[in-house]
């Protein structure tokens, strides 16, 4: 075999000096995303089962924030999905407005967004006022939380629903309308179970983020807990080994939404429809 | 009846613009259109799904336009016949039947009994058309649209459907509108043919009219004529050469005798054509070859020689060059075995008066 011409040989020795390159920096990065979490579930994820039988104030907090960020979701699944098919589907004016005023909540810093709500919802303002003369209290009580996750966690929904909805080629709906279905029922028939992967993946994606949310929460309602309030409030109060269990805990529950939605997502990719 | 008065949509930048035609009531109408044309857009228009931004559309007398797709008494079929995924073939097909009777007895005559026990995902792309015709005639519709709906079948099973198809038709009196690339089916299932182009409606007419007097050169050219030579045209009145006594009939009806020169050629003619039309079209089927100068009333009649022949199974394809200008003759393979055509070989061309068009 002659040997291979100088320039071609300086070729291949550039491209695998380039993979050398982009698979070092890849495992860096893959490394620095996992090696906390790994070290966080390491040290305390031990602890953390354990008090899950003796720190009552951690089981509240966990169910607390179970409850909100379902409750949440809920709230998110049923406003956002109507909206994200509407900015899938129709081509009107303002949609582009419409798309920027829902990335807005993933762009301000969280602690902004809690400022926003309780200018919005506050015993001061119109709304707030108006609530509380309803008997509903947001400010400091449960429904505060919930606001405070569907205002950061429901676009997440929007964004991932409106993707579903745009994988569905809008001829099907067409057609089930030619069938006799009128948009409604086209929808329900059609759409939905055709969208409904990509909606249940874009809930689980809104409840895990429903559930990390700190920020917006700490100024809306710091009591009662959430884990993540409590994590924070253990590390402020008694130090790292306090608050090393409550993380870890955090960090599992983070994980089940998260492997439940690889598997959907898995399942997908297998050919599903 | 199927009737579009100045029809104008829009489907993203796409705009389909001042379409004229009407489909009676019971007819067979074919849309027949280069890709992109809008021909797809023209059935969702007239099915609902793409709003109308212009003009009328009246179904079966009724103004049509405002009318939600559910309720306008049509099916659609798409090429890509669009199954739902997520139920079985059966469900597909009765999803909106009018009766299971019904559905079993369209089910069974496009032979998609076989493929009930079959997921829609394992299905080809024929057998998912079958599927779908089975799914819209089921429904029982007064108006049927049909986009290239036979395109995946092979060709026996094209055949056997597209005669159901026909037989429905005819049988359940509906009024069908069907798009196709197919100009054979066109002339076969058509009795309005429908020509678009850049979304606008070109020309339209029965089959044979459009294929016979195309509007302009490139519709001509579109509909596949072989033989479409630019040049000027003469009116002869009293100067007519004696030859055309024998279309004396015709001019008694008001046409002319027309003389019309391209290059080296000069070809004689009998219509009512325009004032100026810059090009004569001759289909192919309607040029006679024979060794020598034939008798009888074909009276355009050029020398000329063979530089081409192409076989297409029963039929032949051969070009002649006369004085420099090809002609393309359409004969049967038996025909130019019997005439033992072959390169360089001499032969005349002719035709008839009446089978020179001018646009």
């Amino acid at each position: 075999m002659p040997p291979a011409p100088p320039a071609a040989a300086q070729g291949r020795g550039l491209q695998r000096a380039t993979a050398v390159l982009a698979a070092l920096a890849s495992s860096l990065l893959l490394l620095f995303l996992a090696v906390p979490i790994g070290k966080l579930i390491g040290a305390g994820g031990a602890d953390g089962v354990r008090e899950l039988a003796s720190d009552a104030e951690l089981r509240a907090a966990l169910a607390l924030t179970a409850l909100t960020a379902t409750a949440a979701t809920l709230l998110g699944v049923v406003g956002g999905t109507p909206l994200a098919w509407l900015l899938a589907r129709r081509d009107f004016r303002g949609r582009a407005v419409v798309s920027a005023v829902l990335d807005l909540p993933l762009l301000v810093p969280h602690p902004v967004a809690g400022i926003a709500l309780l200018l919005l919802l506050g015993r001061d303002s119109a709304v707030g006022g108006a609530l509380l003369a309803a008997g509903l209290r947001v400010v400091g009580t449960p429904l505060g939380i919930v606001a405070a996750m569907l205002f950061v966690a429901a676009p997440l929904f929007i964004s991932g629903a409106r993707e579903a909805f745009a994988r569905v080629d809008a001829r099907y709906e067409a057609v089930a309308r030619t069938l006799g279905d009128p948009p409604l029922r086209a929808f329900r028939r059609v759409t939905l179970p055709l969208a409904r992967r990509g909606l249940i993946a874009s809930a689980v994606v809104m409840w895990a983020r429903a559930v990390s949310e700190f920020g917006a929460i700490v100024v809306l309602t710091y009591n009662p807990k959430v884990a993540s309030v409590l994590s924070y409030d253990r590390f402020t109060s008694f130090g790292l080994r306090e608050a090393l269990p409550v993380a870890a805990v955090l960090a599992v529950l983070a994980l089940v939404p998260l492997t439940a939605l690889r598997t959907l997502r898995d399942a997908n990719d297998r050919g599903a429809p | 009846m199927i009737e579009c008065q100045a029809l104008g949509a829009r489907q993203g930048s796409f705009r389909l613009t001042d379409v004229s035609f009407t489909v009676p009531a019971g007819g067979y109408g074919v849309v027949i259109g280069p890709a992109g044309s809008g021909k797809t857009t023209l059935l969702e228009t007239i099915a609902g799904i793409v709003p109308v931004t212009s003009g009328t559309l009246r179904l079966h007398g009724a103004d049509a336009t405002m009318i939600a797709p559910e309720t306008r008494g049509l099916g659609l079929v798409y090429q890509h016949a669009y199954l739902f995924p997520h139920l079985s073939v059966a469900a597909n097909i009765s999803y909106g039947a009018v009766s299971a009777s019904v559905a079993d007895e369209v089910t069974r005559r496009f032979g998609a009994d076989e493929l009930l026990g079959r997921p829609v995902h394992a299905l080809s792309g024929g057998e998912r058309q079958l599927v779908a015709l089975a799914r819209a005639f089921a429904r029982r519709p007064a108006v049927m649209l049909l986009d290239e709906p036979f395109s995946a079948l092979d060709p026996r099973r094209r055949t056997l459907v597209r005669r159901e198809v026909r037989a429905l038709h005819r049988e359940w009196g509906l009024t069908t509108l069907q798009v196709t690339h197919d100009f054979t089916e066109a002339g076969l299932l058509g009795d309005v043919a429908v020509l678009l182009d850049t979304g606008r409606a070109l020309q339209s007419g029965a089959p044979d009219e459009l294929f016979r007097r195309p509007a302009s050169p490139y519709i001509a050219e579109f509909l596949g004529a072989e033989n479409v030579l630019a040049g000027t045209m003469r009116v002869l009145e009293e100067h007519a050469p004696d030859w055309l006594e024998g279309e004396a009939a015709t001019i008694a009806h008001g046409y002319r005798a027309i003389e019309f020169t391209s290059g080296p050629l000069t070809l004689y003619t009998v219509g009512d054509f325009p004032a100026v039309a810059g090009h004569a079209v001759i289909r192919a089927e309607e040029i006679v070859l024979s060794p020598e100068a034939p008798s009888g009333s074909a009276r355009n009649r050029y020398r000329g020689v063979v530089v081409e022949i192409a076989t297409l199974g029963a039929l032949t394809r051969v070009t002649i060059e006369v004085a420099g200008v090809p002609l393309v003759a359409s004969l049967t393979t038996r025909s130019a075995k019997e005439l033992a055509l072959a390169t360089g070989t001499p032969v005349t061309a002719s035709f008839k008066a009446m089978a020179v068009h001018l646009c």
